[in-house]
């Protein structure tokens, strides 16, 4: 757990980060989102004290900050930015072992430790153990980088802008993946991004920032549905606010479970986000669709009406 | 169709070198050291035959170097090393040649023709190899075969080349000049790394030192070498005359003592300078996660600055060495000997074989600091020769 107790950040003259309170559950992905210049870098390098807040504290699970030795606390947080930051004069397996070694961790421990990481980010050993950093796509770096914060296992993983650099196939992927980490490891995340649709795909907290202070914070939904001032509606992309609170709930939980007319001939799966059976609908000219599962069984049916969530004349 | 694309590179060096082959005096004879020698051309230097074959093997490079392909090069190559293999030969032919019982104190020089021959084929090697790819290394194996028939020739059938009299009117002089050569090149590039390295940091510590210092740095260079002797003789020749320990040492107005400290003097900008920009460019997206990930200053500095450095630093190491071996020999102006001694002493008595005694030593050192410490540097980046 994180929290932020009206902390102030300022550099000489200029407050970048202006008294802010934040709390980030355990096994929570926070994302903080805002225009560039906001703060959200500054914010999120002060919770591993690479710049130290000018005012309030910084609790990790209900202890300052202040109270543990920098390099100490650095190495209980992983760290993944925009750049990688992977070291060019070491390759990949050295990279990935870099927080166990500086913990002194045995070399047995260490390449055991190196080799399940290297799996779990989907990184064959033979094609990129040896390799060097110079070798990799922006994807695989950053699948290395995200590799080697969670070397030491850390509880709490601070991510800039991760993928911010990759192109938008790419992004996706990798994502979809940082989503499936998170539902096996249940880290505490703080991610920062200035794409709001990244945001609201990744985060279980959504925090938006303007000019140093938070601006709102809450679930996405809460969000979209009551957003707070303009400029939070606004970063929510306005008018199209409503299309991305349709990418973020299931066809699974509007439909009608085996209603009484399966006649519908076009079909969604039940995963399928409601902005896409929207889609579904508008390429096939239909107001109905039959909703299916796995094994391609109808197990429903999506109408308009309750798509858009008006249930009344069902 | 694809354009052909002719090598440009090798008609115009071959071109040069058939013109000096042809036009200009190969070697010369002179019946003993004073007198200056008479040109001799090269048909009557060696003949029609080798004249030809010259001229031939020459043109050859020249020719291979249209719609030019691997293979093409390979042979070009070959013809090249063989080429440079067999000018040795060349003047041990001229010397049998012009052996004459009457005149045994006469010397042979090489003219003006042979040292436009040898240059330009050497020239013709390296843009051979940049076309061939491969390492260094390998370059330096083709060099080994021309340095050995060299090193025979010069051994058993040159003994009238009036390079190899001088050499041999002073071949313990000759060491020891190199060595001493060597140790004042050594002393100075060692001085200026460690200065120049406690400089740069020192710089990157306090950056208000940064204009300061490099003023300076960059005034020092500008001074001309022989005024920065002349300017050091006075303080040096008063220090050991008052400070017992250094003149006990050897410290004197002349000598190797000013000539250290204006190596050291010119060898400092291009080291602070390599240092400090190596230092500070190193990526600082890398040492952001170093820090972030809990890497100690130290850690940092030993582990990611340094190593990442490495390379542009060395690149500094070398510019200072080639520069430094070059200096040196001013230095035998104020007295500190090495092999710039025969230079002068060469000039002095219009000797131009005992200048190019000094001289081709030096050019020789610089090219192999010059190239192992290219090589260095490449092998230290990142990722690099694995
Ligand atoms: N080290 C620093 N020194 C001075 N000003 C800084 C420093 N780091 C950030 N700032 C300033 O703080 C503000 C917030 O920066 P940052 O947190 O990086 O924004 P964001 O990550 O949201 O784009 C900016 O105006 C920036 O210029
Ligand atoms: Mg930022």
């Amino acid at each position: 757990m994180i929290e932020l107790f009206d902390v102030t950040k300022r550099f000489g003259e200029e407050t970048a980060v202006d008294g802010i309170s934040l709390r980030v559950e355990s096994g929570e992905l926070c994302a903080l989102v805002g225009t560039s210049g906001c703060g959200k870098s500054t914010t999120l390098r002060m919770i591993n004290r690479l710049i130290e807040h000018s005012e309030g504290e910084i609790h990790i699970d209900g202890q300052p900050i202040r109270r543990f030795e920098e390099d100490t606390l650095r190495r209980r947080i992983g760290y993944v930015i925009q750049s990688t930051g992977l070291f060019p004069h070491w390759t990949v397996a050295r990279n990935i072992g870099l927080v166990p070694r500086l913990l002194k961790w045995s070399p047995e421990r260490i390449e055991s430790r190196v080799d399940e990481l290297m799996a779990l980010l989907g990184l064959p050993r033979e094609t990129f153990a040896d390799k060097y950093p110079d070798q990799l796509s922006g994807g695989q770096a950053q699948r290395v980088g995200v590799a080697r914060a969670l070397a030491a296992d850390p509880d709490i993983l601070l991510m800039d802008e991760p993928f911010g650099a990759l192109d938008p196939i790419t992004r996706e992927a990798l994502q979809d993946e940082l989503r499936e980490l998170q539902a096996r490891l249940h880290k505490t995340i703080v991610f920062v991004t200035h794409d709001m649709d990244e945001a609201l795909r990744l985060a279980d907290k959504l925090v938006v920032m303007d000019a140093g202070r938070i601006v709102q914070q809450g679930t996405p939904l809460e969000l979209l549905h009551e957003p707070a001032t303009p400029f939070v509606e606004s970063m929510l992309g306005g008018d199209d606010r409503g299309l991305k609170e349709a990418s973020l709930v299931t066809v699974g939980e509007r439909m009608l479970a085996l209603g009484p007319r399966l006649n519908a001939t076009a079909r969604v799966h039940r995963d399928a986000t409601l902005r896409q059976a929207l889609a579904v609908m508008f390429r096939e000219h239909a107001d109905r669709l039959t909703v299916i599962d796995d094994e391609d069984i109808p197990v429903g049916e999506l109408s308009l009406q309750r798509l858009v969530g008006n249930t009344r004349h069902e | 169709m694809e354009a052909p694309r002719h090598n440009r590179v090798l008609p115009a060096l071959i071109l040069a070198a058939l013109v000096a082959w042809l036009g200009a005096d190969l070697v010369s004879v002179a019946a003993n050291r004073i007198v200056p020698g008479e040109g001799i051309a090269t048909l009557d230097a060696i003949g029609w035959g080798g004249m030809l074959a010259g001229t031939l093997a020459m043109l050859s490079v020249a020719v291979l170097g249209f719609r030019p392909n691997p293979r093409k090069y390979r042979i070009a190559m070959a013809v090249t090393v063989a080429t440079l293999m067999a000018l040795p030969a060349v003047l041990a032919l001229a010397a049998a040649r012009q052996a004459d019982s009457d005149m045994p104190q006469a010397r042979l020089g090489i003219g003006p023709g042979f040292w436009v021959v040898l240059f330009v084929m050497l020239l013709a090697m390296i843009e051979l190899r940049t076309r061939l790819g491969g390492s260094r290394l390998n370059g330096w194996a083709l060099m080994f075969p021309v340095l050995l028939s060299w090193w025979l020739c010069l051994s058993w059938w040159l003994e009238p080349l009036a390079l190899l009299q001088e050499f041999r009117g002073r071949s313990d002089q000759f060491v020891a000049a190199v060595l001493y050569h060597l140790a004042l090149v050594g002393a100075a590039v060692g001085t200026s790394l460690l200065l120049g390295v406690a400089l740069a940091l020192a710089m990157r510590r306090f950056p208000a030192l940064q204009r300061a210092g490099f003023g300076v740095l960059n005034f020092l260079q500008t001074i001309p070498s022989l005024a920065l002797f002349g300017l050091l003789l006075a303080p040096l020749a008063w220090l050991a005359a008052n400070v017992e320990w250094l003149s006990a040492i050897g410290v004197r107005g002349i000598g190797w003592a000013p000539a250290l400290i204006a190596l050291v003097g010119y060898s400092l900008l291009p080291m602070v300078r390599n240092t400090f920009v190596a230092l500070s460019e190193v990526d600082p997206g890398v040492i952001d996660s170093a820090r972030g990930m809990g890497m100690s200053r130290g850690q940092v500095f030993l582990q990611v600055r340094l190593p990442l450095a490495l390379p542009v630093m060395l690149e500094g190491v070398r510019i200072t060495t080639v520069q430094a071996i070059g200096l040196a020999a001013v230095a035998a102006l104020i007295g500190a000997g090495g092999l710039g001694g025969f230079i002068f002493q060469g000039l002095g008595q219009a000797a131009m074989d005992l200048v190019l005694l000094g001289a081709l030593p030096i050019l020789g050192m610089a090219l192999v600091a010059d190239a192992l410490l290219g090589a260095l540097s490449e092998r230290l980046r990142p990722g690099g020769a694995k």
